[in-house]
């Protein structure tokens, strides 16, 4: 038991650091977008995963509305990437 | 009982963590936005579904489950959105690798349509 928690916060770990290199040393704003949907996504497993270790449920309402608006983060940064390449044009 | 549910739970959530890890890997690994965002959409659905299977053999009641449900249909609908646009935008600035392409179906469409916030 005590082996299998270990080995999941080694393994968030190292997810959510190499998630961060990437946008740290992303080429384009794009690949910066999509590794900060994937921390965003860290962030809600880490949220579930710490409500099923400790047993209880105070951070569901957390889960649904990250869920809901976590999209609008890349969907305004892909408009704006389009905008800045029609004035560009 | 009770101990083989919390076992199986935390089972579950090593392998969503595994999923992070793989989305992780491949965010480093690949060279172009559309292969990233086909790494990146593992943990964004499987791996959130796995989670709130832990979270839901941990609770063990019909009310989280049912608010699971909803958290889970929220991300279904929503994850396929941004990927959506993130693709289209690298795509028009040109950000792919070219010659990895077999098919180029949206040759003909590479200028932002007016209506498309631009």
């Amino acid at each position: 038991m005590n082996l299998l928690l270990i080995s999941i916060y080694i393994v968030f770990a190292a997810a959510g650091l190499l998630t961060v290199w990437r946008i740290i040393t992303g080429p384009s704003i794009l690949d910066r977008a999509v590794a900060s949907d994937v921390l965003l996504t860290l962030v809600m497993c880490l949220l579930g995963a710490e409500m099923a270790i400790n047993h209880h449920t105070r951070t569901m309402p957390v889960l649904l509305i990250i869920a809901a608006v976590g999209v609008f983060g890349s969907i305004s940064i892909a408009r704006f990437v389009a905008r800045r390449d029609n004035t560009e044009r | 009982m009770n101990a083989v549910l919390d076992t199986i739970s935390l089972v579950l959530i090593l392998l969503g963590a595994v999923l992070c890890l793989t989305a992780a890997i491949g965010l480093l690994r690949f060279h172009d936005v559309p292969s990233r965002l086909h790494a990146a959409t593992k943990p964004q659905v499987l791996g959130l579904i796995l989670i709130c299977l832990a979270v839901a053999l941990s609770a063990r009641s019909w009310a989280v489950v049912a608010f699971l449900v909803a958290v889970v249909l929220v991300q279904l609908a929503t994850a396929p959105l941004s990927a959506h646009m993130v693709g289209r935008a690298a795509y028009r600035n040109g950000t792919i690798d070219e010659r990895s392409l077999y098919v180029d179906e949206l040759a003909e469409s590479r200028e932002t349509p007016p209506a498309a916030g631009g």
